[in-house]
């Protein structure tokens, strides 16, 4: 209850201070750029998941996908994607959406092989999603799990981020026009196979950066105006 | 290291690009990983400022307008479009800040990566490096090697025969309602069908002999008469092919059959009526005509030869050659014909054409220019029988495809028939006074070649032309001038023709702006040198060398007329095949990316001679 008087920074320093686990303690100990740093000079990471659900408490993360981004510039020899094998099948109702089997899934690594690469990938940077409660929900859940401490990094969130833009310019704006495909198309972005996690992490970069283009004055935001 | 395969779709983009097009999958799939995505807004700086290396650019989505130094719009560049002024391939003397027209999502690499790209593929560096000309000597690499259209015609796909949609039935239906069909649709075989494939004929044939010689009840099924041991074809096999087939098995009609879907019928009719546009074959039969009724009947098949031609990959000259030949056989046997009623000529004459027969630059469905020269001796009396002939022979010409001349040049102008001190006269006044009109009729009578009577008659004003012209720097002054009004684009953007000013057409007019200039240029230029010829490729090859072009142009214009003369023959092959009158108008979005490019690099080389040109010869 008291989290919510207490600063980002501050939740992290008592973080670090009661992980028990070295990786995590690396991962919270990273130095994490400041607010006041201007966006293109961060290195930002987007990080697409497919799931069995949307309940990180009960549902398991299938593969990834990630690109950095850096100098302002997506780095598509930074894309990395990777199947993770869960410990129980995969539901039906969700396979239907990311076409992932448990024949796939089989040859994935285990989260908790998978989950050091990841928060090295993500250590000192920031992250980058679309909608913020599945990746950050799936990673604490994890990182809890497994090390006994919360996930803690500066994210941006390109639908919050979306909300905030385009709400300023047309009103409201319905929640399905929020969904990242429908927000490509609104922004003539390519269109990749959606519900891959290497694919949608591309597109949430690509619309992170029309987005970007869209804050005025231009050439100075700063990562305070993009972070959660 | 293994690329990802959500990269794919990112690498098929670039491959789609030429020259990327080029590359192997292994150095596309490297190229891919290395790409960096950049998003500029509208009304942005690009190249991007504060770039760390000179990069080379994709345009994924959105469009960016290039100028040059003094702000004079030189392109546009749009989805697929490639930049590589960073990297300086290319000399152009440009501005620093292009603005981006939309939002560009935009791939890029560094330009030392192009360099890693070139070692590894020869083909790929060849496109960046080699100039316009060796790029368009490419890309002409049609066969110029003498073709015998007697085999070529045989070469064509038997697809290209198929026109009628297939008649079929199910197998089924009665011997009567297969006899009613084949009645509705006029064919004389019908195909029958169980579950959508075939599993019987039945022809004319088969109805006589099987059902109405044996007093067979027409309500039985058709299969009872059907043959169902069938010979069928692929429509990408050769009618040289189908026609050893009906041969070999005396057989009139083979079923054409795709993976089991059933495309249409090839009837010995079909492949006797190809044949018979076959050049040869055409000459002979308008040689032997006694009607004009007759000779429509054979000039009727020029649409299909000049697909034809354009099939067996005959160079678009080739093909201008011999459409303009049969012409000349038609014009000369319409002249016979005329005579073998009204009479031998009472004085000598030549009948000459103009404009793109005279040039032996015609196609199928070019308006006829025409005129008489008759000789000094005629008089008054003895005109109206060269009236009534040149009325019967541009009648003829019209009745067999070749229309009335909307500028009315042809013979039937009162004007146009007329002795040659007349003639000589004409040309003077065009020659000493270039008037608008004389401009304007320049394309028709300055390309002028005798088709026949007295040659001589031609020939004499022929040189006095030239005499005229050699050397006429006022003359040609104004002919360069007036060459100048037809411009090339400056490319092309999306689905527009970019032109000069910067605006938009909708449609490529691939005469005017591309064929149009260089014939023009080798006109001016041999009236200039006092050269003879007039077709428009020789006329440049004899220009070569003199102090009017260096051998490197003369080898440019070539290669880009011949470039674009061959897509127009390919273009115009396309609309006669889908039965559609064949014109000069091509949207651009049916050209492939490479064509663009190439089309480009042509209309460059003619923006290069009719720049020089009009340096050269600044109007007064």
């Amino acid at each position: 209850m008291w989290n919510y008087f207490l600063n980002r920074e501050q939740l992290r320093k008592r973080a670090l201070k009661n992980a028990t686990s070295e990786i995590m303690r690396d991962f919270l100990a990273a130095q994490v750029p400041p607010d006041t740093a201007r966006w293109d000079d961060v290195e930002i990471v987007a990080l697409d998941f497919e799931t069995t659900g949307l309940k990180p408490q009960i549902d398991q993360i299938l593969s990834y996908g990630k690109v950095h981004i850096k100098d302002g510039v997506i780095k598509l020899s930074s894309a990395r994607h990777e199947l993770i094998r869960p410990d129980k099948p995969i539901p039906e109702a969700s396979a239907i959406i990311h076409h992932i089997t448990d024949d796939q899934a089989i040859n994935g690594r285990p989260i908790a092989q998978v989950l050091p690469e990841l928060l090295e990938y993500l250590s000192g940077k920031v992250m980058l999603v679309h909608y913020n409660k599945i990746e950050q929900g799936f990673l604490n859940a994890a990182c809890e799990k497994h090390y006994g401490s919360p996930f803690m990094i500066p994210t941006i969130d390109t639908l919050v981020l979306a909300r905030r833009i385009l709400t300023h310019r047309n009103h409201t704006l319905p929640t399905n026009r929020l969904r990242l495909f429908n927000l490509q198309a609104d922004f003539k972005l390519p269109r990749y196979k959606a519900h891959n996690a290497l694919n949608d992490a591309i597109s949430t970069a690509e619309l992170f950066l029309a987005l970007e283009a869209l804050i005025t004055p231009k050439d100075s935001t700063l990562l305070k105006d993009l972070i959660l | 290291m293994e690329m990802e395969i959500e990269l794919l779709e990112i690498r098929d983009f670039i491959a789609q690009n030429h020259p990327f097009d080029l590359l192997s999958k292994e150095l596309l799939n490297n190229l891919t990983q290395n790409l960096e995505i950049r998003y500029i807004r509208r009304g942005e700086c690009f190249p991007p400022k504060g770039a760390t290396a000179p990069f080379m650019y994709i345009i994924r989505t959105g469009a960016i307008e290039l100028r040059d130094s003094e702000n004079k719009l030189v392109n546009k560049i749009a989805e697929g479009d490639i930049y590589t002024s960073s990297c300086q391939l290319l000399k152009f003397n440009e501005s620093s800040c292009h603005m981006a027209l939309e939002d560009c999502l935009i791939y890029q690499f560094p330009c030392s990566y192009l360099k890693t790209l070139f070692e590894q593929s020869a083909e790929f560096k060849h496109q960046f490096e080699d100039d316009l000309r060796q790029r368009l000597q490419r890309a002409a690499k049609y066969s110029n090697a003498e073709v015998d259209v007697g085999v070529a015609s045989m070469t064509v796909e038997v697809g290209e025969l198929i026109k009628k949609i297939p008649v079929t039935l199910e197998v089924s239906a009665s011997i009567q309602q297969a006899a009613q069909i084949m009645s509705e649709f006029n064919v004389s075989s019908i195909m029958l069908t169980e579950n959508e494939k075939l599993s019987g004929i039945l022809t004319d044939r088969d109805l006589r002999r099987r059902c109405v010689a044996k007093a067979l009840d027409v309500s039985l099924p058709v299969s009872q008469i059907m043959s169902s041991n069938i010979i069928s074809m692929r429509s990408d096999d050769l009618v040289l092919h189908a026609l050893m087939m009906m041969t070999k098995t005396n057989i009139n009609h083979l079923p054409i059959i795709d993976d089991g879907k059933i495309i249409g019928m090839l009837t010995a009719t079909d492949l006797t009526r190809h044949n018979s546009s076959n050049p040869v074959f055409i000459t002979s039969q308008i040689r032997k005509s006694h009607s004009v009724d007759e000779l429509i009947k054979y000039t009727e098949k020029l649409p299909e030869l000049q697909l034809l031609l354009a099939n067996s990959n005959i160079s678009a000259r080739h093909v201008g050659e011999t459409i303009s030949c049969i012409t000349d056989v038609l014009t000369i046997r319409l002249i016979e014909l005329a005579q073998e009623e009204i009479g031998t000529e009472p004085v000598p004459f030549v009948w000459v054409a103009g404009g793109s027969q005279a040039r032996h630059e015609q196609s199928s469905h070019s308006d006829q220019d025409n005129a008489l020269i008759l000789s000094d001796d005629v008089t008054q009396e003895q005109m109206p029988y060269f009236h009534e002939l040149a009325k019967r022979v541009c009648d003829g010409l019209d009745a067999c495809g070749f229309m009335y001349c909307p500028g009315d040049a042809m013979a039937t102008n009162k004007k146009w028939c007329q002795p040659y001190e007349v003639w000589a006269e004409y040309f003077t006044g065009w020659i000493n006074k270039p008037e608008p009109m004389a401009l304007m009729l320049s394309s028709i009578f300055f390309d002028l070649r005798a088709v026949h009577g007295d040659f001589s008659l031609h020939k004499k004003l022929h040189k006095k032309i030239l005499g005229m012209t050699a050397n006429n720097s006022l003359f040609i002054a104004h002919m360069v001038s007036n060459a100048l009004k037809h411009r090339p684009p400056v490319g092309f953007f999306r689905t527009f023709v970019l032109i000069h000013d910067g605006k938009h057409d909708n449609t490529f007019d691939i005469k005017h702006s591309g064929i149009v200039p260089i014939t023009d240029v080798a006109r001016v230029l041999a009236l200039a040198e006092g050269i003879n010829k007039v077709n428009t490729t020789e006329r440049l090859i004899a220009l070569s060398n003199t102090k009017s072009l260096s051998s490197d142009m003369v080898d440019n214009l070539k290669d880009a007329l011949e470039f674009i003369a061959n897509l127009r023959i390919r273009h115009q092959a396309k609309q006669i095949r889908e039965n559609k009158p064949a014109d000069n108008f091509m949207p651009p979005d049916s050209l492939s990316s490479l064509e663009r490019k190439h089309l480009k690099d042509s209309f460059a080389i003619i923006k290069d001679i009719q720049d020089t040109l009009e340096r050269r010869y600044k109007m007064p």
